[in-house]
């Protein structure tokens, strides 16, 4: 479950269709969830995630891992 | 910075490599490529105006049509190619000044622009609030944001998150100083809207009055656009009048934010639910060319647990604060449960306290520490007396003679299941137990409401029950016709919506045009690049991000009055002075690396240089070795680094951050200001036992030369 707050990458492409052609170039990125899912903690959810240098974008879950603080 | 490439830099990278290798003999060709590259070279760097592109073109055609050899054919063929291929990005630099890269340094823009999903460009405000220049400030947020205010009291700030500040201790409290600037600039009736282009005599017509359709009709509007605005509700506003609880929110804020809509020529049609009182075809008939649907996520999910259908008293809590935004002000019962751990549940269950419930709980079936809602909302919602009930399954709303007498819950414990390193809440057997309630309220969750668009055949629509769109540009599957806010992102953020509208603006403007639609979303632009505001080391270091007063605990638990009360303006302007604008420092080390292993003095602590592994920054401890020598300065490619003369003194800063002062010496021959003695010392040092120095005399290097001629071979070698 991701919080506000966490570091996390963009470690592989998602084969969920919340993911768009334009992210491809987002993959190995690093950034902060901005903004969770905010109601039920829905693994499915998409989430917000500001990537470096790569701006805020809603991103399916299943792409992201944590980074080690 | 980024790994990303940019195309007008490495084609600056490439010309340049084929000129400096002498791989164009032919004259005439080697100075029409130089003459490209120069023009290149003015678009990386924010200088190029219209004519770049063209002239670019027409010189590269020359030089590939008729080059005197195969090297100049090759020359511009490739920079035709660049062009060809690239021609959006190019186009993009020469008129945001913007490069999303972040190679073309000068014109990147910040981490906190980059962040905001409107992409307002955050370190140009928040200087201008420094410098109390507060509607300019404004003026500034507008042109990528219409709601400065309400943003400025609600916003989830993703540019906090990346705030670099963050990284020494705190981020930039952006969205209070935003909240500031907006109040003040309306006080001050200096809150204006921007020149609207000429009429174009086209129509747009946008379903939802929420922040994403307001947004969209608002730069449309600008852009010369007749848009009118149909809305189910008898307000604009969206979700931020009927969702967000006015304590949080006034809604004078929205009022007078929307009214800023009508005096550009938006009209408002209110009361007007599309797939009901009106269709797409009636709204062609009508003129209107194209169409945004902007409708949000006002449809609750179902508890699906038995007695949800049986009473009146289960309500959902989209329902209450619809009701209560609009002017209902009764109380649901006296022990209200809130069944869900998000911020609409704290909303709703916060809510029930200021309409005088005298029990609130909140039944969340996770932990305290795993519920989503915001931490300052569940604290806020703590102080103000309201329970929660952590690890509880709601099983049955139960009742008696029609009314609702309790919740029957199980308790949960968190089971991490096979294969998953998520933990899961399992009910524990007969661990039945329930809370007493008169009320109870739903807040699990809402989605989109699809009634009504069966007649709009051909639009898809996502498993998430969300209206499909290409989000590089908002553009549904039917031509024409364009979503965005909730309706697209499912239940998101006022400030996604903000952006999302925008994007759908200028994507309904180039349909309109004829121009086809980018492939990239667009990129956030440059407003601007202020003068650095001067604060000491000492300074920087020890503001401290201020604490936001809040309306006192009384007053809270029964009225609706904001329960943030803002800053002071002294405390704006202090913050504002926290700002590393680094919309100018671009972090890319170039001073810290010089300074350490060319000069080996090692006087920079800058730790907030890199995102993932942030060491200790401390701008005072500079002074401790620096010895002002300038290699940091001369070295910084964006002049974020400074090193000047004031008066008596050599001043080294970054962005306006004083990092050292020394005082000059000046040549006992001539009067010349020359470097600190501490430099003096350090060049001394090094030329120890190389070649003779001045023997500790200040002499300028003109003086010295002069005493050398006059001594005839006596070497003497200048301190600078």
């Amino acid at each position: 479950m991701f919080r506000r707050g966490d570091k996390v990458e963009i470690f592989k492409k998602s084969e969920d269709e919340g993911w768009q052609d334009y992210m491809d170039e987002f993959v190995g990125f690093h950034g902060i969830v901005t903004d969770p899912d905010s109601n039920i903690n829905d693994p499915d959810a998409l989430i917000e995630v500001s990537l470096v240098d790569k701006g805020t974008h809603r991103i399916p879950q299943d792409c992201l891992r944590k980074l080690e603080e | 910075m980024s790994a990303g490439k940019c195309p007008v830099n490495s084609t600056i990278y490439r010309l340049k490599d084929m000129i400096e290798m002498n791989r164009l003999v032919d004259p005439y060709c080697r100075r029409i490529a130089e003459e490209i590259l120069e023009l290149i070279d003015d678009i990386a760097w924010g200088r190029a105006g219209e004519d770049h592109i063209p002239t670019i073109d027409s010189l590269s055609r020359e030089l590939s049509e008729k080059g005197a050899d195969d090297s100049c054919k090759e020359t511009g063929e490739f920079v035709q190619t660049a062009l060809q291929e690239n021609m959006e990005v190019f186009v993009s630099h020469v008129k945001t000044h913007n490069c999303n890269t972040g190679e073309c340094i000068l014109l990147a823009p910040a981490p906190c622009q980059t962040a905001c999903p409107a992409g307002i460009d955050v370190p140009s405000y928040v200087t201008l609030i420094g410098m109390g220049r507060d509607a300019e400030a404004i003026d500034v947020i507008r042109r990528d944001n219409p709601f400065p205010w309400v943003c400025g009291l609600v916003c989830t700030r993703p540019c906090e998150f990346m705030c670099v500040r963050a990284r020494i201790d705190t981020p930039i409290s952006i969205k209070f100083l935003k909240a500031f600037a907006a109040e003040k600039a309306m006080s001050d009736g200096q809150y204006r809207n921007p020149e609207k282009e000429p009429d174009k005599d086209k129509k747009v017509a946008v379903i939802g009055a929420g922040p994403a359709g307001m947004s969209a009709a608002y730069y449309l509007a600008l852009k010369g656009y007749t848009v009118k605005i149909f809305e189910a509700l008898p307000v604009a506003g969206g979700m931020m009048m009927v969702g967000i609880p006015r304590y949080r929110l006034p809604r004078e804020v929205i009022d007078r934010e929307a009214a800023m809509l009508e005096d550009l020529g938006v009209e408002f049609v209110f009361n007007t639910r599309f797939g009901k009182d009106i269709t797409i075809e009636q709204l062609k008939e009508e003129g209107f060319e194209a169409f945004l649907f902007a409708i949000g996520a006002h449809k609750p999910y179902k508890l699906n647990i038995p007695g949800e259908n049986d009473y009146p008293q289960v309500i959902d809590s989209i329902d209450i604060l619809r009701n209560v935004a609009l002017g209902e002000r009764h109380s649901p019962g006296k022990k209200v449960v809130v069944i869900g751990g998000g911020n609409v549940a704290i909303d709703a269950a916060r809510t029930c306290t200021r309409l005088g419930c005298e029990e609130v709980t909140i039944a969340y079936r996770r932990t305290h520490s795993e519920m989503p809602a915001d931490e300052e909302e569940v604290e806020q919602a703590e102080e103000e007396g309201i329970k929660m009930s952590f690890l509880t399954v709601p099983v049955e709303i139960v009742g008696q003679d029609g009314k609702v007498t309790g919740l029957h819950c199980l308790r949960a414990e968190m089971i991490t299941k096979a294969g998953s390193d998520r933990k899961f809440p399992v009910p524990v057997e007969n661990s039945d137990f329930t809370i007493d309630a008169d009320a109870v309220i739903s807040a699990i969750g809402q989605q989109v409401d699809s009634e009504g668009f069966d007649t709009l055949t051909g639009l898809t629509w996502t498993r998430r029950n969300t209206i499909d769109v290409n989000r590089a540009c908002m553009e549904t599957s039917i031509q024409g016709v364009f979503a965005a806010g909730d309706a697209v992102l499912g239940p998101a953020t006022i400030v996604e919506a903000i952006g999302g509208g925008k994007k759908a603006a200028q994507a309904i403007d180039r349909y309109l045009s004829g121009i086809p639609q980018p492939k990239l979303p667009p990129v956030p632009v440059r407003r601007g690049r202020l003068d650095f505001m001067e604060v000491p080391a000492s300074t920087k270091m020890s503001l401290k991000r201020p604490e936001m007063p809040l309306l006192n605990f009384n007053r809270r638990r029964v009225t609706f009055q904001q329960v943030e009360l803002g800053y002071s303006e002294n405390a704006v302007r202090e913050e504002a002075r926290r700002c590393l604008r680094c919309d100018v420092c671009r972090r890319c080390g170039a001073c810290v690396d010089v300074c350490r292993d060319r000069m080996e003095i090692n006087a920079l602590k800058l730790g907030y240089l890199d995102f993932d592994h942030p060491v200790q920054t401390d701008f005072r401890e500079t002074a401790d070795r620096c010895i002002a020598c300038g290699a940091c300065a001369e070295n910084c490619p964006n002049g974020a680094m400074i090193i000047e003369d004031v008066g008596d003194e050599r001043v080294l800063s970054i962005c306006g951050t004083i990092l050292n002062r020394l005082k000059l010496e000046y040549c006992e021959v001539c009067g010349t200001a020359l470097g600190p003695a501490k430099y003096h010392d350090y060049i001394t040092r090094r030329l120890k036992g190389i070649a003779k120095t001045t023997e500790g005399r200040s002499i300028c290097v003109e003086c010295a030369r002069k005493m050398a001629a006059h001594q005839h071979n006596e070497e003497i070698i200048p301190i600078r």
